[in-house]
């Protein structure tokens, strides 16, 4: 059974691997998107004025780089997947296949993850380092709760991706709400500027929401903001969300396939 | 000579009129990029906002100043998207052949390659933009006299030429490559960093760079800092920046559309 989702997972990260040249502008691109946004915080920091903060520059650029590169890491096909396959047709004959889709496309994007990984990732992470210095954990137990941390966050962005592409069997002509969404995440998520520099009112909304945990609880982890103990709280919020969103994406993908049915394909 | 204005003005309407009717034929798939855009570029100035306020002004720039620079620079960038956005695709054009239709026709190239599509979705990114760039005007104190009304279109048609230069050099790589990969992304990004940020935030390299090599600092930052009277980062020209932008302008156009001519030479159809 898991035999065939790794093969999805293969072929995908072999295809991947064979546009090379694409890579290369990607990786310049985020570089750039790296520089910028560091020399915007070395301007914010510039005469001590972040004395006040609980972040040092050092912090805020390991937490920019490890933003950046996670966040090419962090891939969602699905909600495209399902969005164009549903406006070309072809989920019909996906739905032949005897293995649960959703699962399928996830066993696609792990493809893609792991072939960013290695080519995205891991470039970016160099190139940033010989222009700011290797972003170093905080220690070496922050970077082993970083890990699953990770794992957790992707889970909650996957789970979330999914829900937005099953809102293409509704409303399929009002467009990719996938972009919406992820335009969302980035400033909710943290992932541009800590959530923690944010005014107070929206720090509270923000808890009761997901896009925190998805970049700022890992990357908290990371640099050392959020202790240990506080840590695997923040980890069991990630659990939670996850076991939501799935309950969500159960019963929601239950009705889409009544709802394929009627339209007839 | 009028004879042919009026033959290309007609082309080019009939051209902007078709385009805009497939664009509406769908009109609730403009729905997603009628929310994704603002929320994109309000939540950009509301970052600022966020850091100039829990820590100081950006090189002397504060929270007014950057909303009329964010306002300016995404202004110019909306208009652009909207005339010249087919300057995206020369690579897809060039592998798939649609480049040689163009060839076929006793018209000018570039020409129709830029007419042939007028980006009515384009006018999205306006609508931010016009409404950060006049708050900021409002915040920042920014005068509406007519010198500065006459100075603020020269700056923006300087600036759309600059922009509309760079992504035609980019595109014409593709007459030998055939392909420029996803070098739009990258100019994008580039180009967001430098018109909508402080230019002077950056390295003195940087700077130089952005200045004389590739003049995308004439675009919206060095005359935002002219009209607010603002630190530019040391640059000081004689004259006003609203006529130095339309002369990089210029310059970089005519030298873009040299490269594409010359490009346009070696060009052999991709043959499929």
């Amino acid at each position: 059974m898991l035999q065939a989702y790794w093969y999805i997972t293969k072929m995908k990260l072999l295809t991947n691997l064979t546009y090379r040249f694409e890579v290369f502008t990607a990786v310049a691109t985020n570089l750039i998107l790296t520089l910028a946004s560091v020399f915007l915080w070395q301007t914010a920091y510039k005469g001590g004025s972040g004395a006040v903060e609980t972040l040092t520059l050092q912090d805020v650029t390991t937490y920019t780089i490890l933003s950046i590169t996670l966040s090419t890491i962090f891939v969602c096909g699905v909600q495209d997947t399902i969005y164009y396959k549903i406006r070309e047709g072809q989920i019909v004959t996906d739905f032949y296949r005897p293995i649960p889709l959703l699962a399928c496309y996830l066993a696609d994007d792990i493809g893609d993850m792991l072939s960013s990984l290695m080519n995205k990732a891991l470039p970016l992470i160099m190139f940033a380092s010989i222009f700011f210095g290797i972003p170093w954990p905080a220690s070496f137990q922050s970077f082993l709760l970083f890990l699953p941390s990770c794992l957790l966050s992707y889970a909650i962005l996957w789970l979330l991706s999914a829900l937005v592409g099953l809102i293409a069997f509704w409303v399929m002509e009002l467009g990719n709400m996938g972009m919406v969404k992820d335009s969302i995440v980035r400033v909710l998520s943290g992932s541009i500027v800590p959530l923690w520099f944010f005014p107070d009112s929206v720090q509270t909304v923000s808890k009761f929401l997901p896009f925190q945990y998805t970049y700022q609880t890992p990357l908290g982890i990371y640099i050392g903001n959020t202790n240990a103990g506080d840590a695997l709280t923040a980890m069991s919020v990630q659990a939670a969300w996850i076991v939501i969103l799935f309950l969500f994406l159960a019963a929601g993908w239950a009705r889409t396939k009544k709802k394929t049915l009627i339209q007839g394909g | 000579m009028v004879s042919s204005i009026k033959h290309y003005v007609s082309v080019a309407s009939c051209f902007a009129r078709l385009a805009v009717q497939r664009q509406l034929e769908y009109p609730l798939f403009l729905f997603s990029w009628l929310l994704m855009i603002p929320i994109q570029y309000f939540s950009g100035i509301w970052m600022l906002k966020i850091i100039v306020d829990r820590f100081q002004p950006l090189n002397g720039w504060d929270f007014p100043q950057l909303t009329f620079l964010y306002g300016l620079g995404l202004i110019s960038h909306g208009i652009f998207v909207v005339f010249f956005i087919n300057t995206w695709s020369i690579d897809h054009m060039v592998i798939n052949g649609g480049f040689d239709r163009l060839l076929l026709r006793p018209m000018n190239v570039f020409f129709q390659l830029i007419a042939s599509y007028v980006n009515f979705i384009g006018l999205i990114d306006c609508i931010p933009g016009i409404i950060i760039f006049i708050y900021g005007c409002e915040i920042a104190g920014f005068e509406w006299s007519l010198v500065n009304i006459g100075k603020l279109i020269l700056v923006l048609i300087g600036g759309i030429l600059i922009r509309a230069a760079m992504f035609t050099g980019l595109g014409a790589i593709a007459f030998w490559t055939k392909r420029n990969g996803s070098m739009v992304s990258f100019a994008l990004t580039m180009l967001e960093r430098a018109t909508m940020y402080p230019l002077s935030m950056y390295p003195y390299f940087l700077q130089a760079l952005f200045t004389f090599v590739i003049p995308i600092g004439f675009i919206s930052f060095y005359p935002a800092a002219e009209f607010l009277g603002t630190d530019n980062g040391g640059l000081e020209l004689p004259l006003s920046f609203a006529l130095w932008t339309p002369v990089a302008g210029l310059v970089c156009f005519l030298l873009a559309s040299v490269i594409f001519r010359y490009g346009m030479k070696n060009y052999e159809s991709a043959g499929s």
